[in-house]
């Protein structure tokens, strides 16, 4: 322990009173480093227009005129090439730092955003419903303190981060957060009743989140320093804001970012490539600046999606909801690759949709296991190679 | 007989009603508990404010079969839900008869039917009066009911439980989260009765119709009783198992004791009134109100306040007037929207209303409604009840303020910074 850390510590104690171990920062001897970004993608992504299995004949059948033609396409490997929306991210699996996982799903697919995003979120299966995020079941374990930002564009949820036992919070950005919780006054814990016992806890972490963003992001609080190198839009704004902390060695172990605009019944083309280039240019720059600060091998990027599309176009041009899909995966530590197994397009549900082929808690295990180093709490489900 | 006292006097009106209605405080202050218990009981306002236009089921599903305005549907309905939820809060916010609506907003959920799902705001209107009435009426009636209610047929797809398609969805949840409670039936029993409750659905009028046609008349097996039964009859099984009273007397722990789970016994006990009344809501409400864990000091600042207690409760209870824009929309972002539960599940409640993420919201909503903008100053002294400092504390909070708190400076000043501590939080 350091002298400056001392300092925190000490002060924390004759303020505080009690309990030091519950503050932020206080777990100093294993600083945890490895950073999972999530990647929403909102709406239903179709995977089957993102990493195309041009070598499936079937995909030019069903899909008509949204099919993407083989010429068009980033040639990765086995038979599968990118979607040309997503050229900016394309070095990086040159360098091979790209993984994807293809059909990946669970049994009896839900249809419903709301309930499926839910069954992804906590890990549930089709019909279960489960309260808590699947974060929960691995971060408490893996370090104290603070366990994941979700920054949100209007929406304030923290979808796989909820949980009474994962201290979690929910900003548009770092510095609107600063504002807000600088009239959120440190008080005394006090257990006089359970209910005031959580209150006061949940009231000092999050002071204490609000004073570490101070501490840690002081130079930059007037704004980000970062902000120039991304494009506009929502995803770059949150990017912009994980970036900074990152960089500035805010402790979260998990950001939450989300990009909109995948629910493509009609004229799916443009919507999705709009939403695509988003995403790609967004992690390309993310991932640039990590390098240029020797940080892109404890970061991985994990996109999620509550479903894929169908796999015939639909009347309007565009695609109805479906079930499994692909899922992309970046990062200093990743061993790039393609994953699971494509859904077989000759055998389908009786909504015309895929059966997936590859569990998504086995993404989740994955990362539990081979990032974090923690228990798997989905073992049954197996793991993936991706991680190196 | 004595009487009450100021704080007890506020105990009781705080956990009955939404707030602490300064002259509520006062008048009970001087009867005793029994008597406010009595006239409690006796809250039986049906009246509401002047209800919005809402479409009919027969348009909703003129529309929904017609393909060129499908999308209506969906438009509709939240345009219609956001009048629904303006004409509830309304009424929360201005009813002389709070414990009735709190029991209401209790029974809403306990079953909840969202407008996302259902689509048809007129449904949730007449099953929001169908809670009013049984508020404090009797739970049996109340459970038949609901298996009837058109927005519970759709919310739980009973609508569509046919006998050569059996759904079990309204069978799950009313063995899981309105009678038994899980570990106490096996899927087994859900199919079972789900076959029971096949053809109960709603006619072209809007209204439950049973559809012979469609109902499976075959033997069922359920709870380890064998036969030709139908909803009724499973309904009527249900009310005879102990775990029924159990669960609402567990919930209604939750509601007016502690957040923390409850004591077996004391369930035992009330579990066992309710069932010795015919389930008769007001007898276990007595049982609650007049049990030593109610008036126990250490369960005093024992439970959270949800989003509509702290919002409805703080503008009940203060001379603040409300934001233009109303209250719905915080409401809704802090996860208590009315008419729209988050899932059949309904509001978990208790300590998950209180996250990091949540403590800010809470808090600008706070300040949002006692803001100077809105109240310019001066205003609000004046309309403060004219009492010393250590009292107004007192009124406004269940225990110590956490901060301290300058009890003797200007009275506007001091109530902001009490409904800014986190006792505020708590009653």
């Amino acid at each position: 322990m350091n002298r400056r850390h001392f300092l925190k510590y000490s002060s924390l104690i004759s303020t505080v009173g009690a309990l030091p171990q519950i503050a932020f920062g206080a777990g100093k001897n294993q600083r945890q480093n490895k950073v999972l970004v999530l990647v929403e993608l909102k709406g239903g992504n179709d995977g089957f227009n993102s990493l195309v299995p041009y070598d499936d004949p079937l995909y030019y059948d069903y899909r008509g005129a949204l099919a993407l033609p083989k010429r068009n396409l980033i040639q990765l490997e086995k038979g599968r090439g990118l979607a040309p929306s997503l050229k900016a991210i394309a070095p990086l699996w040159n360098a091979g730092e790209m993984a994807w996982i293809e059909g990946v799903g669970y049994p009896q697919g839900i249809l419903s955003h709301f309930r499926s995003l839910n069954i992804w979120e906590t890990a549930s299966n089709a019909n279960q419903v489960l309260h808590n995020g699947w974060l929960s079941k691995v971060l408490p374990q893996y370090k104290k303190g603070l366990h994941g930002i979700a920054l949100n564009t209007g929406e304030i949820r923290l979808g796989p981060l909820d949980s009474t036992n994962l201290n979690s919070v929910t900003m548009r950005n770092p510095y609107s957060f600063l504002k807000q919780s600088q009239y959120i006054a440190d008080i005394p814990l006090s257990r006089q009743t359970s209910a005031i016992k959580h209150l006061t806890d949940k009231q000092h972490q999050l002071h204490d989140l609000g004073r570490q963003i101070k501490e840690r992001m002081g130079k930059t609080a007037s704004g980000s320093p970062y902000a120039s190198r991304f494009t506009k839009g929502k995803l770059a704004h949150s990017l912009t804001s994980v970036t900074d902390m990152i960089l500035s060695g805010v402790d979260a172990p998990v950001y939450k970012v989300t990009q909109s605009g995948f629910d493509t019944h009609a004229n799916q083309l443009d919507a999705q490539n709009n939403a695509l280039f988003q995403l790609a240019h967004g992690l390309n720059t993310f991932a640039s600046i990590m390098k240029q600060n020797n940080r892109w091998n404890d970061v991985l990027v994990v996109t999620y999606s509550e479903f894929g599309r169908r796999v015939k176009v639909n009347k309007s041009g565009g695609t109805d909801h479906g079930t499994a899909s692909a899922q992309m995966v970046l990062g200093g530590n990743v061993r790039g690759g393609i994953y699971g197994k494509h859904p077989n397009f000759n055998n389908l549900d009786a909504n015309e949709n895929v059966h997936h082929t590859t569990d998504f808690r086995s993404v989740y295990g994955s990362i539990a296991q081979q990032w974090w180093r923690q228990s798997n709490p989905w073992k049954p489900y197996g793991t993936l190679p991706f991680l190196k | 007989m004595s009487v009450l006292g100021f704080s007890e006097a506020r105990h009781l009106v705080s956990r009955t009603g939404f707030s602490t209605e300064w002259n509520e405080v006062n008048r009970a202050s001087k009867l005793s508990s029994d008597q406010v218990i009595n006239s409690l009981l006796q809250q039986n306002n049906r009246r509401t404010p002047a209800v919005p236009t809402l479409s009919s089921w027969a348009r909703t599903k003129g529309l929904a079969n017609n393909p060129a305005r499908r999308k209506m549907v969906k438009r509709t309905a939240r345009q219609e839900g956001q009048r629904l939820q303006t004409w509830w809060i309304k009424h929360l916010l201005t009813t002389r008869t709070p414990f009735l609506e709190h029991m209401t907003l209790f029974w809403h959920n306990h079953f909840p039917s969202s407008i996302s799902k259902t689509k048809q705001a007129h449904f949730l209107y007449q099953q929001n009066t169908l809670f009013r009435q049984q508020a404090l009426g009797n739970f049996g009636v109340l459970l038949r009911a609901v298996a009837k209610d058109p927005a519970m047929l759709l919310y739980l797809d009973g609508y569509s439980n046919t006998k050569e398609k059996p759904n079990e969805n309204f069978s799950h949840e009313i063995l899981e989260l309105f009678t038994l409670g899980r570990g106490h039936y096996t899927q087994s029993d859900i199919q079972n009765a789900a076959r029971a409750f096949t053809g109960w659905t709603i006619n072209s009028q809007g209204k439950f119709t049973m559809d012979t046609t469609q109902h499976d008349t075959g033997v069922k097996t359920f709870l380890g009783q064998k036969g030709r039964f139908n909803g009724d009859d499973i309904i009527n099984i249900l009310l005879k198992h102990p775990r029924t009273a159990e669960t609402i007397a567990e919930k209604m722990w939750l509601e007016f004791i502690n957040t923390t789970q409850p004591n077996k016994s004391t369930i035992k006990q009330w579990a066992g009134v309710f069932r010795n009344s015919n389930y008769s809501i007001k007898q276990l409400l007595r049982a609650v109100l007049t049990s030593k864990a109610f008036w126990s000091q250490h369960n005093r600042g024992a439970l959270i306040k949800s989003p509509i207690h702290l919002a409805v409760g703080t503008l009940r209870t203060l001379p603040y007037k409300l934001p233009r824009q109303g209250i719905e929309h915080h409401l809704n972002i802090l996860g208590q929207g009315v008419f729209q539960h988050p899932s059949v599940n309904g509001w978990a409640g208790g300590k998950n209303w209180i996250t990091t993420q949540s403590i800010l919201l809470r808090a600008s909503l706070l300040n949002n409604i006692s803001g100077a903008r809105l109240n310019p100053y001066g205003d609000i002294a004046r309309q403060l009840p004219k009492a010393s400092g250590e009292r107004l504390q007192q009124w406004l909070l269940a225990t110590k303020p956490l901060n301290s708190i300058d009890l003797t400076q200007e009275k506007q000043r001091l109530v902001h910074q009490l409904i800014l501590d986190p006792a505020y939080q708590v009653y």
